[in-house]
């Protein structure tokens, strides 16, 4: 996600470097300095509470959380990683404790309904919708399976930066990643036939 | 909110990487970053928190640390000559001091019930999160 950001604003360099610069003139004293790093990750920070909550305003609600919190601890970002690592992870950490305070999805795994023979349609509308039940299903995994789930697919499938983010080894992360595919694999079971119909569909486009 | 994915994968991916991956992405609301920056502020404005008087603590807790140390070392001191002396046969107690025993031992019962009661309610609320 760092390297998206970067490659919208900069070069990673570029956007490291201007961090590095703003945070020191934050630490100097400097309160206005904090409003370029507010500017270039406030999208990645909202996009990553929308991810963890489904609800726009919450998910504005929860960044504003994590970049006050950010701007508190600023003095705490060691420079040894980088500073969207170090944001991220101190991101996460804000999300999961607001989520636990105030859960957001009530409903278990079991009741989460797959929309009926999905196989029968293959219109690009069904699709959608599976993919919102799919997502909202996430929100249903229990919590250790959740995060690295949430956090796998912000960080466009970087195992490492979601390893990283969530301060745990990767090897751990590949496995709760695999548990998780598993019971949305159970809960979903017409996954698989959706997948073939699109690529029925592809072909007869192509 | 933007839609579609940001990296292109086939039909041939996992569903579950392709659907997931393909989340819509939400621009943040114009107002964002004054808001966060009017915080910011806020705080920065705000008094420094009140540090913990360590210097007015510390007279009392050495007081406190005098006593207890003193209590464990006449405990210390006393005790074995205590165990020494004592009789472990039961005293012969009036009937008087018996019966203000027996009540002795509901009063002890009833705390014992409050502080699980206590102890009970506050796990409820923890969980619940009523509190």
């Amino acid at each position: 996600m760092a390297e998206l950001t970067a490659t919208r604003a900069g070069a990673p360099q570029d956007l490291a470097s201007q961090d590095a610069a703003d945070v020191s003139r934050v630490l100097s004293g400097d309160v206005a300095a904090f409003e370029g790093i507010v500017r270039r990750w406030q999208g990645p920070l909202v996009n990553m509470a929308w991810r963890y909550c489904r609800d726009r305003n919450r998910a504005e609600e929860m960044a504003q959380d994590a970049l006050v919190r950010a701007w508190r601890g600023l003095a705490s970002w060691r420079r040894e990683s980088s500073f969207s690592t170090w944001l991220f992870a101190l991101a996460a950490n804000v999300y999961r404790s607001e989520l636990k305070r105030f859960p957001t999805v009530n409903l278990p795994l079991e009741e989460v309904a797959e929309p009926i023979r999905p196989a029968q349609q293959h219109d690009e509308l069904h699709e959608r919708q599976m993919g919102e039940r799919l997502r909202r299903a996430v929100l249903t995994l229990p919590p250790r399976y959740r995060e690295p789930v949430i956090l796998f697919y912000f960080h466009e499938m970087d195992m490492g930066s979601a390893a990283r983010t969530l301060r745990m080894p990767e090897g751990t992360m590949k496995a709760r990643l695999a548990r998780a595919r598993e019971l949305l694999r159970r809960r979903f079971p017409h996954l698989n036939e959706l997948t073939a119909s699109a690529q029925r569909g592809s072909e007869i486009g192509d | 909110m933007n839609n579609g994915p940001k990296k292109n994968l086939g039909a041939n991916f996992d569903p579950i990487d392709r659907i997931l991956s393909a989340d819509e992405q939400l621009v943040p609301s114009s107002g964002f970053v004054s808001s966060v920056m009017e915080r910011v502020r806020e705080q920065a404005a705000a008094p420094p928190p009140i540090p913990f008087p360590w210097k007015r603590m510390l007279p009392g807790f050495g007081l406190a640390v005098g006593v207890f140390g003193w209590g464990a070392f006449e405990l210390v001191r006393y005790l074995p000559q205590a165990i020494r002396h004592a009789s472990f046969a039961a005293p012969h107690l009036p009937v008087f001091a018996s019966r203000d025993l027996t009540q002795a031992g509901w009063v002890a019962l009833a705390c014992v019930l409050a502080l699980l009661s206590w102890w009970f309610s506050s796990r409820l609320t923890q969980h619940s999160r009523i509190l």
